[in-house]
């Protein structure tokens, strides 16, 4: 079986040349991708056909501006796209597809999935005020030599499933001896659409897998270590609140969630305003109210709806104009929580969102057991 | 210790309207005392609890709330109470993650005919928060 084509050259041109190809054998009728802006600053999405293939377009940008989950769950919500369509995502963003598709945002049919070894992102803020072509060559050098990316996201730097392994054709470049990239198909169909593609085939991809589970390991632990010692700064309700309290209720967060995709939301509804006698009640009850109330009701209340599908992608903390550690927030508490079920976000398409499921026996240290009669001093 | 015994903490229970509800109400055909600060909060189904409600009642000044439905296998809804327990769970650990006393939660099923249970479940309750003192949040004006 073809296990994966390794193609000599630059790696974004390569690319878009496998691309460019395919769209020319009719293979696809469109691609899904980034490209850049033409002031250069920033990346939007952009849907392009055989003729409409931009010079700008960029398959692996050092920022992420829409989530890309956002953008195919935009395109799909209300039936499937009708020919092939090929999205370039990386790998959080493919995460977030798959639960998507899980909870029925998201509709596969016909979407050919490709991702790729991520290095990591620029915060947003930093790239649109920085000097975006010196953050682009970093950029590129670390996708090429798949270096740690210096100055990235802090979700980024912890991250642990930062290989496109799962995807239609994943962009190998871990592993690989630089100046190149494997295509890996993950799936019947990307194996159909890898076949005759120039490039030379490789039956073994040990190299590959044994650099991808060395650096998991790695990160997995230096993952656990940031969230535990960052967990040490917000426990408790002092330092909870410590932490949230820049925040200006914006709900920028939850609007650019990917995962948050409830088209009315109760944070933003009226069940929670309330008239001007109630709100002054409360304020007496605490000894004064900060204003707008319910800040730590709607993070709280957040997570309890959304950590567990939480794939750490980091667009919240990207969209926060306060400096909120939202992202950090969410990563811990997705990680406890998914803790709970073994459940991982994005692994498969097959295990279920467990709020969806339920076994007949679970959970037992989350009820309080009845033990004995409790009799009451009278 | 003397104003502790003095502290009446303020409890939400929430009852779905089957099994909780019909707990209540054998404990009262049965004539047992409990707790009367207690305020029962009835639901249609102990799965249609969202942690928010739970959230909400702790941060508005609740020092616990209590959840209790119909066993495991007997959900009025066929599979209500097995929701509310993955929902419960999921607020559980998340309080636990940041500290936020997640022990002020409890979630313990009752029978519509366990009179004794419903009143033992509201007393032990009552007696644990008493132990635990007042939710810190309920006094935080920056919430």
């Amino acid at each position: 079986m073809n296990k994966g084509l390794w193609i000599e050259g630059p790696i974004k041109k390569g690319i878009l040349d496998f691309l460019n190809g395919l769209l020319a054998d009719q293979k696809i009728k469109a691609v899904l991708m980034p490209a850049k802006n033409k002031g250069g600053d920033s990346y939007a999405w952009f849907l392009m056909e055989k003729n409409g293939m931009l010079d700008s377009a960029d398959p692996a940008p050092p920022v992420m501006t829409t989530q890309g989950a956002n953008v195919v769950s935009y395109l799909t919500k209300k039936g499937p796209v009708w020919e092939k369509t090929a999205v370039l995502l990386r790998p959080c963003e493919y995460r977030a597809v798959i639960e998507l598709a899980k909870i029925k945002q998201v509709d596969l049919t016909n979407l050919v999935l490709i991702s790729f070894d991520c290095p990591g992102a620029f915060p947003l803020e930093k790239y649109i005020n920085g000097d975006p072509k010196k953050l682009d060559e970093i950029f590129d050098t670390c996708l090429e030599k798949q270096t740690e990316l210096e100055g990235a996201r802090n979700v980024c730097t912890i991250c642990h499933r930062f290989s496109g392994t799962g995807a239609d054709i994943e962009i190998g470049l871990i592993g690989g001896k630089g100046e190149g990239f494997w295509l890996v198909p993950g799936s019947r169909q990307g194996e159909e659409l890898i076949e005759g593609v120039a490039g030379s085939k490789t039956d073994n991809l040990d190299v590959r897998e044994n650099a991808i589970s060395e650096r998991t390991i790695l990160q997995e632990t230096k993952r656990n270590n940031m969230l535990d010692s960052f967990q040490e700064t917000v426990m408790g309700p002092e330092n909870l609140l410590n932490t949230l309290s820049s925040c200006i209720n914006c709900h920028n967060c939850s609007r650019v969630c990917p995962i948050c995709f409830c088209r009315e939301c109760y944070f933003d509804s009226k069940a929670l305003s309330s008239e001007a006698d109630n709100i002054l009640q409360r304020a007496q009850r605490k000894g004064g109210l900060r204003l707008p109330p319910d800040l730590l009701l709607f993070h709280l209340g957040r997570m309890t709806h959304m950590s567990l599908s939480c794939v750490s992608c980091g667009a919240c903390e990207d969209a926060c104009p306060a400096d909120v550690p939202v992202s950090m927030l969410f990563a811990l508490a997705g990680r406890n929580t998914q803790a709970v079920f073994e459940y991982e976000p994005g692994r498969s398409q097959d295990e279920a969102v467990p709020h969806t499921v339920f076994k007949f026996e679970e959970l037992k240290d989350f009820e309080t057991p009845y033990i004995k009669e409790y009799s009451k001093e009278q | 210790m003397d104003e502790k015994k003095e502290f009446t903490p303020s409890i939400i229970y929430g009852l779905c309207s089957w099994c909780g509800t019909g707990g209540s109400e054998t404990a009262g055909a049965m004539h047992l005392q409990y707790a009367e600060n207690i305020r029962p909060f009835r639901v249609p189904c102990t799965g249609a609890i969202d942690p928010v409600y739970i959230l909400r009642a702790l941060i508005e000044g609740a020092d616990g709330f209590a959840v209790s439905g119909c066993h495991p296998g007997d959900c009025h809804f066929d599979s209500g109470n097995y929701r509310a327990r993955r929902r419960t769970a999921v607020l559980k650990s998340l309080l636990d993650t940041f500290g936020l006393d997640s022990e002020r939660v409890w979630l313990r099923w009752v029978g519509h005919g366990e009179g004794k249970r419903f009143a033992d479940t509201v007393n032990e309750f009552n007696d644990h928060i008493k132990e635990m003192g007042g939710n810190p949040l309920a006094k935080r004006r920056d919430t």
